[in-house]
């Protein structure tokens, strides 16, 4: 496969990519793949499991930690949800949906055929939340640079309302729980579909920014005019990239990667929340953009590349085979390797015939994208960026940004962002040979002693892990 | 409006001169099947077509059979019946009973143009389409006539016909003047008005396509009640106001008139409302749940179901896309419209008002809620166009405020129509997030999860001397037809007993045991068999409970769970290893449509061998994995059982691993 279309320019040759190791965190529930919404229904939790699959066939796990996620209570869902709507999702079963009680409350939580009741409904959120807060509770403890959860990204659910095969919004939670460490959280959403679920919670703050890629005009939910900005405190703070059927590699990237390189720039984010939604995949069985899983990845590697603690999270994506494809691809991205295009024998190798590769050409379809249609919205919604405030008013001077430079120089922001507040040293495998220099704390020691503990437990295993399973570590420069 | 009633009287006129010629053709045509019982064909085609008018016009409104039959209605071979020619040869001959009692079927059939050989169909069909208008007709003319002999009939009939027609007619005739208002309201209507005009026309003169519509909407369980709702509200309440006399037929064409004057009423409340929400002397509109208590004549109720029937109205359009479990199609309604459409959608909604007294009347009976099956759905609609009157309000000052349109950003339609949808404010739909303060609060570990990778208490001394990591398979294997579903079976099997090695516990904890076509080994052969000939005969996609009641009915022993386990793992697999060769250029890992051909029979079977010889294999190969055999399960070291099921003995089995090989 030719990578030169996707990979060229601004980004990082693929055989090795940027050539640093990011600490990587992984949140899979086992049994999340037994979950079924039902006959037909599209959204089927089986995907994670056969990404997890192609994950462990890889042997990618052994670049990373990998958790099994406790499950969120009631409690800790009620951070973000009604009680009310809590309270319905965790007593109604299929075997009680008409119930009087309950089947007053399907219409009202919107709750029925899109969102159906399933077996073991409330204990799937309870995984798929888990796993998102976990992983921000891993960035928040500097345990890791990138945490991955496949079965999150339910980006649609509202705080009283199940949407789109969206119940519990464990994106919402986990960025809450993101918020009590970090002032600042850029949310990114590469999904086909609108993530409107997370832009409403954050609609009024600017400690939240979201910026949501997505299919506009006739299409699910509807919301997502690159004319929604926000409100209130939160104007500006919501950005809507609108975009038609059939858009490829190239035309995304285009759009993709300025206005992320701006966002970061004039936001600068404490940390990055990317919900890698993968029906926008090309011959997806909802979407209809025509983006090839490189392309896909793309998105993950150029954050990746800001050196930004990042929660990486699933979403849709209801062409099975290809959603593993792309999940296991990007969790490759993640602890930055390069797998074999030749799938290794797994146990769901037949799903991925008649090729049995980890890529898929895109599909011969219309770019109803034009040059023009896209150089419009890219100019509009950077001027609008340019109506941000540099690094909003959250006390800017308490703690300095810890927004990294990319390593794209051709790229490189006209403001350099001061150092990381904690010492990229302590990476589990930091081969940093890219000549550019990176976050090197002046002072590693300026952490609070408790955290500093827990770091030293923390590195103690990593360091142990480093030895026995870094194949092409090097010293850190 | 003088206008139009000059033309009213000017088409009654012209109705009155086509009900002529229809009679007297009638009459010419009693003379000539009296005389010669011949060529029907020469009729006049207007009186054919008046027939087929008059007929349809007695299905919808006066037949109390519930089902309509299919149409064009087929004779036994296929052939496509003649109605009109039927009932009129079969109703010269006295009608069904006679007909049958003198056994001349076959003599109408071939008075048809049919052979002989066909009269048990021609019957069946006469009794299915015909015979209830014959019925309905001669009882009416007795009434009237009062036992009058037979050589009236012909007048009677056609006398009778005069007036159905007289009512047929102008029912048709409120449509027309509608329609002719409509042309008026063109220039608001933008495209969309050609389908409003389609459909008048589809009603008016088409009535064909409008009632093999209404069918399939009775075939089709999955379709919207709200159709058969309709239709019975149609049924019920025309039968009271048909089979009636003169005098309750003028009753109900001053219902008629009245309704549109409340109509007026009902669109000048709109008005109103439109002008201000917020009058007080509109009043409060209570919660939908009281809805059903208030009678039509409330103009708000009138407002809200004109509104649902316009919705309704809309989505037939988009019914190709409903069809579909999509994402986008459950969308709030809301969500499909922009401030054009909106506005297009008010126009709409005075222009389909005016058209109410014709076409939605029988919504507006008290019947409706009645014999509704699902009153809440039709309610809820309601209330979700009520809610987006308001928020549409709402996005017009969103407009105003955006004062910089959007129209100059893309050529494509999309970005010029639409405008924000409006995304709600308050505390009942954000997030509360608080105000940083600079303190770090702290986050409870449990949320770290149970660490299974790298193993707590492990040297993963192994692992360097394993394969290399983000390798794909390799290039050649030694089996005898590579690429075969064997040669993948043996392989994929290979791999994860290479992997069990490696995670050890990990490997069951990671749920690596329930994964792949291993599952199958916790079936029989012969519940494999019996899952794949249930699925082959249902496919799900008719069934949407499957899951629920087939499979469970047929498998007492096995959990919901399990079997969409077996599903996933066993059964996709096997149906896309076949696609992945027999039809490589239509695959489908997504239920996307029913289900095909699976995988060649006999499947398991060989499935089971492949798995106990790589096991055997490998538990030689690796020491501490030893493997028993006890009651026809093999037993891997740590307890990993196989349910052999196929009588084969360990010895059959290692003879056939030592002669095997060769996978």
């Amino acid at each position: 496969m030719d990578d030169s279309s996707v990979l060229g320019g601004a980004s990082l040759p693929s055989s090795n990519p940027d050539a640093k190791k990011r600490r990587v965190t992984y949140f899979y529930e086992p049994s999340i793949g037994d979950y079924y919404y039902g006959q037909g229904h599209p959204m089927k939790p089986h995907r994670i499991r056969m990404s997890h699959n192609l994950i462990i066939h890889y042997s990618l796990h052994r670049r990373m930690e990998i958790n099994r996620p406790f499950p969120a209570g009631p409690h800790d869902i009620r951070r973000f949800h009604s009680d009310d709507y809590v309270d319905f999702l965790s007593s109604v079963t299929p075997e009680t949906i008409h119930d009087h009680t309950h089947a007053r409350n399907l219409k009202r939580f919107n709750v029925g055929e899109d969102c159906p009741v399933f077996d073991g409904l409330f204990s799937f959120c309870q995984a798929s939340t888990g796993g998102s807060i976990g992983a921000a509770v891993k960035l928040n403890r500097q345990d890791a640079d990138i945490a991955l959860n496949w079965a999150g990204g339910l980006h649609h659910a509202k705080k009283s309302e199940a949407s789109g095969f969206c119940y519990v919004n464990d994106i919402v939670l986990g960025i809450l729980e993101l918020l009590k460490v970090h002032r600042r959280v850029l949310y990114v959403d590469i999904d086909v579909h609108h993530g409107d679920g997370v832009e409403e919670a954050f609609f009024t703050t600017d400690r939240v920014m979201t910026v949501s890629f997505h299919k506009f005009g006739d299409f699910f939910p509807g919301t997502g005019h690159i004319k929604d900005i926000g409100a209130g405190r939160g104007k500006y703070y919501a950005l809507n990239v609108p975009l038609n059927d059939g858009i490829d590699d190239t035309s995304f990237r285009g759009l993709f990667r300025p206005i992320i390189q701006k966002v970061m720039e004039v936001y600068q984010p404490d940390a990055v929340v990317l919900q890698c939604g993968a029906d926008s995949l090309a011959g997806d069985r909802l979407g209809c953009f025509n983006l090839s899983v490189k392309g896909h990845a793309d998105c993950l590697r150029f954050l990746r590349s800001f050196n930004v603690p990042l929660m990486v999270l699933g979403g849709g994506g209801y062409t099975i085979r290809n959603v593993a494809r792309c999940w296991c691809y990007e969790t490759a991205v993640a602890v930055g390797v390069e797998p074999d295009n030749k799938l290794p024998y797994n146990e769901y190798y037949e799903y991925f015939g008649p090729d049995y590769t980890l890529h898929v050409e895109p599909m011969p379809m219309e770019n109803l994208n034009s040059a023009k249609d896209l150089e419009k919205i890219r100019n509009m919604l950077l001027e609008q960026l340019s109506r941000l405030p540099n690094a909003p008013s959250v006390q800017f001077q308490t703690t300095p940004p810890i927004t990294q430079v990319p390593e794209e120089a051709e790229e490189a922001m006209d403001r350099r962002p001061k150092q990381r507040i904690w010492n990229g040293e302590e990476y589990e495998s930091d081969a940093d040979d890219d000549e550019k220099p990176r976050f090197h704390s002046l002072n590693s020691n300026s952490r609070p002693g408790e955290k500093m503990e827990m770091r030293d437990n923390a590195d103690g295993i990593k360091n142990e892990i480093k030895e026995e399973i870094t194949i092409d570590a090097h010293p850190p420069s | 409006m003088e206008g139009w009633s000059k033309l009213n009287g000017g088409s009654k006129l012209n109705e009155v001169g086509i009900v002529q010629t229809f009679v007297t053709s009638k009459k010419k045509l009693c003379f000539d099947l009296d005389s010669s019982m011949g060529n029907v064909d020469d009729c006049n085609e207007r009186l054919r077509s008046m027939f087929d008018q008059v007929l349809f016009f007695f299905w919808g409104e006066v037949s109390r059979e519930k089902h309509i039959q299919p149409i064009p209605a087929l004779f036994a071979d296929g052939q496509p019946a003649d109605l009109f020619k039927l009932f009129w040869v079969t109703w010269k001959l006295g009608g069904y009973d006679p007909v049958s009692r003198n056994g001349l079927w076959a003599f109408v059939a071939e008075e048809c143009g049919l052979d002989g050989g066909v009269k048990a169909s021609v019957k069946l069909v006469y009794m299915k389409y015909l015979n209830e208008l014959d019925q309905w007709l001669r009882k009416a003319i007795r009434g009237k006539s009062l036992g009058n002999g037979e050589s009236e009939i012909g007048g009677k009939f056609g006398l009778l016909l005069l007036e159905l027609e007289k009512e047929f007619r102008g029912f048709l005739c409120d449509e027309q003047d509608v329609k002719k208002k409509e042309g008026k309201l063109v220039e608001f209507k933008g495209k969309k008005n050609g389908k409003c005009i389609d459909l008048d026309i589809d009603k008016r003169e088409m009535l064909l396509p409008a009632f093999r519509g209404i069918n399939e909407g009775y075939g089709n369980v999955e379709r919207n009640m709200n159709d058969d709702n309709e239709k019975n509200c149609f049924h019920v309440e025309n039968k009271v106001s048909v089979s009636d006399t003169p005098v309750v037929r003028n009753v109900c064409i001053q219902k008629r008139k009245r309704e549109s004057v409340s109509l007026l009423g009902m669109l000048n409340w709109v008005t109103e409302v439109a002008k201000d929400p917020h009058d007080p002397s509109i009043g409060r509109i209570p919660g939908c749940s009281m809805w059903k208590k208030y009678s039509s004549k409330e103009l708000w109720v009138q407002a809200l179901l004109a509104r649902e029937v316009l919705l309704r109205g809309r989505r037939i359009g988009s019914n190709t896309e409903e069809s579909v479990l999509q994402k986008k199609l459950k969308m709030h309604p809301s969500f499909y419209e922009d401030s054009k459409v909106v506005n297009h959608r008010s126009a709409e909604a005075l222009r389909c008002s005016e058209r109410l007294p014709s076409f939605t009347k029988p919504r507006f009976c008290p019947c409706c809620n009645s014999c509704s099956a699902s009153p809440s759905k039709v309610v809820t609609a309601c209330k979700v166009e009520v809610e987006n009157t308001l928020k549409e309000q709402l996005h017009l000052s969103v407009d105003i405020r955006c004062s910089n349109p959007i129209g100059g950003i893309s050529n494509d339609e999309n970005f010029q129509k639409l405008v924000p949808v409006l995304v709600p404010v308050g505390p009942l739909y954000q997030a509360e997030v608080p105000e940083w303060t600079g303190t770090v609060a702290e986050s409870d570990s449990k949320w770290l999860g149970t660490r299974l990778w790298p193993p707590q208490n492990r040297k993963l001394k192994s692992v360097m001397e394993m394969d290399p990591i983000e390798k794909g398979k390799q290039d050649s294997c030694s089996c005898q037809i590579p690429g075969s579903v064997r040669c993948i079976r043996y392989h994929v099997v290979e791999n994860r007993t290479k992997l069990k090695l490696e995670l050890g516990s990990l490997f069951t904890q990671w749920g690596f045991d329930r994964m792949g076509e291993e599952v199958s080994l916790l079936w029989t052969i012969a519940e494999e068999k019996r899952f794949k000939d249930m699925v082959r005969l249902k496919p799900p996609s008719l069934n949407k409970f499957f899951w629920d009641v087939d499979v469970l009915k047929f498998f007492p022993t096995k959990t919901r769970k399990k079997l969409v386990r077996y599903y996933l793992n066993v059964f996709l697999v096997r149906r896309r290893a076949y696609q992945n060769r027999v039809t490589p250029k239509d695959i489908d890992s997504d239920d996307e449509k029913e289900f095909g051909c699976v995988g060649a029979s006999g499947g398991e079977r060989r499935w089971r061998w492949c798995v106990v010889v790589v096991v055997v294999r490998a538990a030689r190969a690796v020491k501490g994995f030893p493997v028993s055999e006890s009651g026809g399960r093999l037993v891997i070291g740590d307890g990993e059982t196989i349910v052999l099921g196929l009588g084969d003995s360990r010895k059959a089995m290692e003879r056939r691993e030592t002669t095997g090989g060769g996978w």
